[in-house]
């Protein structure tokens, strides 16, 4: 027994020392030719439907990038690692990126209850590791004290909320009616939730259901029961792209779908994904939603249409919607970052770089970008629009795109924004 | 009302697919003492290869076909080859119990790994052969199509056509014989292994079977079906995992509660549902609901 | 005479390895000694399934919700109740403990597939169960901070390393105390119930006293390992304790042998070294992205597989024989 027990410690022993690592110097993850990020992102798993692109499209714009003489010389090399979307997994796939992988910065990291326990558990503030950019729309990560390195890129769900609940009061066909809001038990709803109180709106039923637990027969009780409402009432979707599709097709079976008018959140609206997961383009034509980037779909946009070109040589295969275009987008600003650090590229220097030039980088988004010394906010505005038949996200008063910017915690409305987005650099590279 | 009465039609359907799961799950408890996790895994498999057949020929019902028929092999493949020499490796004490179980596990993740080196890790749409737009009646539309009506129909037929098989043939003979107690039936000249196959077979086509009835209202990818084999456990348990009948009655049992608990109460206790019902029952009844006394000593 | 040296060999075995393992914490960089203290705390949950399955026989499928319920509970000491996070974990395993108790007398008359049934139904409907309530802190969920290392450390001891103590040591001394129990007659009465239920009834064995107690013991060691995690991971949320969990810790019991503890230190090595090679396989094969993606799930499958086939009874089973002769001596002597 003494024999047995000590040998596993030595097995274990052995494992673990003869990977000690030397010490560091300087910044890790840099050298004259190269950058190394980290991704930690869900790849398999349910969630996969929504997120699963983002490696891939991040890292096709980043090869882009790299042929074309990269930052200052130095190629960008993204190390991408599956989280799963499991808290546990994501605490150790980004302690293993700073640790083990020795990334300069993080990109992208994505999920509320994921990247909360990612980012203390790796340390990132106590190593000053660059937070680029974080995939969730979760409020709380705009905090200095607790999340010193972190900027968001995604408006919150709060300002989401905010903004799609000053829709609903300033459309005359959609205030008078009752409104049901269904959102994911998770950051969504309770961000949603708590947007839709700020902006004064009251929902007849909310309804949050588990993630992953709405099923066909389920979507189509609840439709039932909204349907007793007269008129048209409003019916708020803010959940992933799989749940919103399930609903729209139980409204369908009812014979329901001219019965509400549809709003779906952003997350959940991307109509591409909607119409490969069958929802019919009878049903798509009239929802609205919200959005602060131009639609997937508008090849004249000139985001849109040099994303296009880049994901179809460096991402061949992979249809370009929603997320390869926030991805790239993403992208796009971690060079700029990059780039406005200097040639003596540090952590630190990335950080105060976005801090005090952050807020004019070129971006696809429409909305302006918050970057300062006292807020790492990204974006906050929305715009609304309304879906074609074809799945084409048109702004809801025709020819006239109207961009409402707001904050996440406080009552005050929506204010209509004037921001002109900056145009696109040559050929979609940077030279801040 | 009409809320009412879609909460029962809602929940015929959802009771019809957990039926299939627990039945399959049934079929395999009785044959070889084993919960096999990996059905999961060959729903999904099987759906996939019907989806396949039914892109190429155009027909929905080549691919049921397909996918019954590919489910009954691949079932029994897995018996043959990998059950069978398990169990010679282990032949008694709790790990008995617990190493099937991990093995099932394990060939849930194969099999959803493969899935996803063939076919990528998107999803995929399969489309029902008939309209899934809800009935009309007198001017209001229900929540009950001609595909609901077409999945409790080829139920329905398949527990009767599984009845029958048990109750009224040889092969069922052998089959319940083999289950009840191997030894003796060896005596009798039964050919236990052989026979014990057969059950997987017939396990894997019906999880092949419910695969086509469920995705059409669903989606395909490799975890497609994790949360029916889990509904499908607790219903067959809820049941009595010894008896087929008992599997319907469970499967239908916990849709009816799901269904209504989510209506009328909330859609976040949908899980603790399960849970609550399951406990109830076996705190009545330890056994299930449709549990024989004088089963095998487990 | 006998029975008490045995115990006092196992005392300073288990010293000792405490002494080996706060050296080596000393010498790995700061990644070994994060992933050591997983390998710790995997170790500790493993070793509640043996305690449960290998010992009395009953096969939970929800040890997740019970390391969830310890997990909880130790944070809320913390944040709510302000308690020192030590006392936090000892929280942790006895709420854990109690509920298993709780549930291991609701499930007394349950056997096999319909107690895995059960456990399985908790698993997947406790965590939805933390969103009900405010006070557990929804998605988010509450943070644990286990502090910081104390001053008198010095500059160089990092927060990795006081993770790496904290969860071997408690780890350690909650394996050394199962330990003791199960060479006592507490484990006798255990495997008694594991091997014939019907005979230790004759045996005038209260058979559903002693199954809830062996379930409520398991909980506690589930909550401790539960409220180590959370530690690691700096806070809890309910998606932190999926099915997935429950079945790696099977897994891992499996593997390395579900009959004793000793054992248990590899099965948390397996829990954490397999995904990460697996993972680092998949990034250098090249292929398309389902194959490089799916690829680390296969690999730890199939080593699942590989280990059920080929070392069904785990490495220990050639231990076993040798102390069965043992204890049969010792039986002997009695």
């Amino acid at each position: 027994m003494k024999r047995i027990s000590i040998v596993s410690a030595v097995a274990v022993a052995g494992a673990m020392v003869l990977s000690t690592l030397p010490a560091q110097a300087a910044d890790p993850g840099v050298t004259s030719t190269e950058i190394k990020l980290g991704l930690s992102s869900p790849q398999t798993g349910t969630v996969a439907l929504s997120y699963g692109k983002l490696p891939k499209a991040m890292k096709a714009y980043f090869d882009y990038i790299n042929a074309n003489g990269g930052v200052y010389g130095r190629k960008i090399k993204l190390i991408a690692r599956d989280d799963k979307y499991l808290p546990t997994q994501a605490a150790t796939q980004t302690t293993n990126l700073v640790l083990n992988d020795k990334v300069f910065a993080l990109v992208g990291a994505l999920g509320t209850a994921t990247h909360t326990k990612a980012y203390t558990a790796a340390q990132l503030a106590k190593n000053n590791v660059p937070d680029l950019f974080v995939n969730t729309g979760f409020s709380g990560f705009d905090n200095k004290t607790k999340y010193p390195t972190s900027f968001l890129i995604l408006p919150s769900y709060a300002m989401e909320a905010k903004i799609i609940g000053k829709f609903i009061a300033d459309t005359p066909t959609l205030k008078p009616q009752a409104s049901f809001l269904v959102a994911q038990d998770d950051e969504f709803g309770v961000d949603g939730v708590n947007g839709f109180k700020l902006a004064g709106h009251t929902f007849t039923k909310t309804t949050l259901y588990p993630q992953g637990s709405l099923s066909s027969a389920l979507a189509e009780g609840a439709l039932t029961g909204f349907s007793a409402a007269p008129g048209k009432p409003v019916i708020v979707l803010m959940g992933t792209t799989d749940t919103t599709a399930t609903i729209l097709k139980a409204a369908e079976k009812l014979s329901l779908t001219t019965k509400f008018n549809w709003i779906v959140g952003s997350v959940g609206g991307d109509a591409n994904t909607l119409l490969a997961l069958g929802v019919k383009s009878t049903t798509i034509d009239g929802v609205m939603a919200a959005s602060f980037f131009p639609d997937a779909k508008d090849t004249s946009d000139e985001y849109v249409s040099q994303f296009m070109k880049i994901n179809a040589k460096y991402n061949p295969g992979v249809s370009f919607d929603n997320v390869v275009l926030q991805a790239m987008n993403t992208a796009m600003l971690t060079v700029q970052a990059l780039r406005a650090a200097g040639k003596n590229l540090t952590r630190a220097g990335v950080i105060s770089a976005i801090e005090t030039k952050g807020s004019t980088f070129a971006s696809a988004g429409l909305a302006p970008l918050n970057y300062s010394t006292t807020s790492h906010v990204g974006y906050n505005g929305y715009w609304f629009g309304q879906l074609n038949a074809k799945g084409e996200l048109l702004p809801y008063i025709t020819g006239k795109r109207t961009l409402y910017t707001t904050d996440s915690t406080t009552t005050s409305a929506p204010v209509l924004s004037t921001y002109e987005r900056k145009p696109i650099p040559k050929n979609g590279i940077p030279t801040n | 009302m009409l809320q009412f009465i879609t909460a029962i039609l809602t929940s015929l359907s959802a009771g019809a697919i957990y039926a299939l799961m627990s039945t399959a799950l049934v079929l395999v408890w009785r044959s070889t003492r084993v919960i096999n996790f990996a059905q999961a895994g060959q729903a999904v498999l099987t759906t996939y290869i019907g989806y396949e057949v039914t892109v190429r020929t155009g027909s929905y019902w080549y691919g049921l076909i397909a996918a019954i028929l590919s489910g009954a092999l691949i079932g029994a493949t897995i018996d043959r080859f990998f059950m069978r020499p398990i169990f010679k490796r282990i032949k008694s004490g709790p790990i008995v119990m617990i190493a099937p179980v991990v093995a099932t596990l394990g060939l849930l993740g194969i099999i959803q790994a493969i899935i996803g080196f063939i076919w990528g890790l998107s999803y995929q749409t399969l489309a029902a052969p008939v309209s899934t737009d809800g009935y009309k009646i007198s001017g209001t539309v229900i929540a009950f199509s001609p595909f609901n009506l077409m999945v409790l129909l080829s139920v329905t037929i398949t527990m009767v056509l599984l009845t029958i098989l048990f109750q009224k043939t040889n092969i069922g003979l052998a089959l319940r014989a083999s289950a009840y107690s191997p030894e003796i039936a060896k005596l009798s000249g039964i050919k236990v292994d052989a026979v014990r196959t057969l059950g997987w077979a017939i396990a894997g086509a019906a999880g092949g079977l419910a695969g086509m009835l469920y995705i059409p209202n669903s989606y395909l990818y490799p975890n497609g079906m994790d949360v029916l084999l889990v509904f499908g456990f607790i219903a067959a348990v809820i049941g009595g995992l010894d008896s087929l009948f008992g599997a319907v009655a469970g499967a239908m049992i916990l849709g009816f509660a799901i269904n209504f608990v989510a209506t009328y109460v909330s859609y976040k206790l949908v899980f603790p549902t399960a849970f609550v019902i399951l406990i109830l029952v076996l705190l009545v009844k330890p056994g299930g609901l449709f549990s024989s006394s004088k089963g095998r000593k487990d | 005479m006998h029975k008490i040296s045995v115990n006092r060999k196992r005392l300073l075995t288990f010293i000792l390895l405490g002494w080996a393992l706060i050296l080596i914490g000393d010498r790995i960089g700061e990644l070994r000694q994060y992933q050591g203290a997983f390998v710790a705390m995997y170790a500790l949950a493993i070793a509640s399934i043996i305690l449960l399955t290998g010992y009395s026989g009953q096969l939970s499928l929800g040890h997740s919700a019970l390391m969830a319920v310890g997990a909880y509970a130790g944070a809320l000491s913390i944040n709510n109740l302000k308690l020192n996070p030590v006392i936090a974990l000892i929280v942790a395993a006895l709420v854990a403990g109690i509920f298993g108790l709780i549930l291991g007398i609701a499930a007394a008359r349950l056997s096999g597939p319909y107690l895995a049934g059960t456990t399985l139904a908790l698993a997947i409907s406790l965590p939805t169960i933390a969103n009900q309530f405010t006070i557990l802190g929804g998605e988010q969920g509450i943070l644990f901070d286990i502090g910081t290392p104390p001053a008198r450390f010095g500059e160089g001891f990092s927060q990795y390393k006081w993770f790496f103590w904290i969860s071997s040591l408690a780890a350690l001394i909650m394996i050394w105390m199962i330990s003791n129990l199960m060479h006592s007659k507490f484990g006798r009465v255990f495997r008694a119930l594991r091997d014939n239920q019907t005979a230790a009834q004759l045996a005038g064995i209260n058979v559903g006293r002693q199954k809830a107690v062996a379930f409520g013991l398991s909980a506690g060691v589930a909550g401790l390992a539960g409220g180590l995690l959370v530690m690691l991971i700096s806070g809890v949320s309910p998606s932190a304790f999926p099915l997935s969990l429950s079945f790696s810790l099977l897994t891992g019991a499996v593997v390395t042998g579900v009959y004793d503890l000793k054992g248990v230190m590899l099965g948390g090595l397996v829990l954490v070294a397999i995904p990460e090679i697996a993972d680092s396989i998949g990034s250098r094969v090249g292929g398309s992205d389902g194959f490089t993606m799916a690829l680390p799930g296969f690999l730890v499958s199939a080593l699942l597989i590989l280990a059920v086939l080929f070392l069904p009874n785990g490495p220990g089973k050639l231990l076993k024989k040798k102390r069965n002769k043992q204890d049969n001596h010792t039986e002997g002597n009695k």
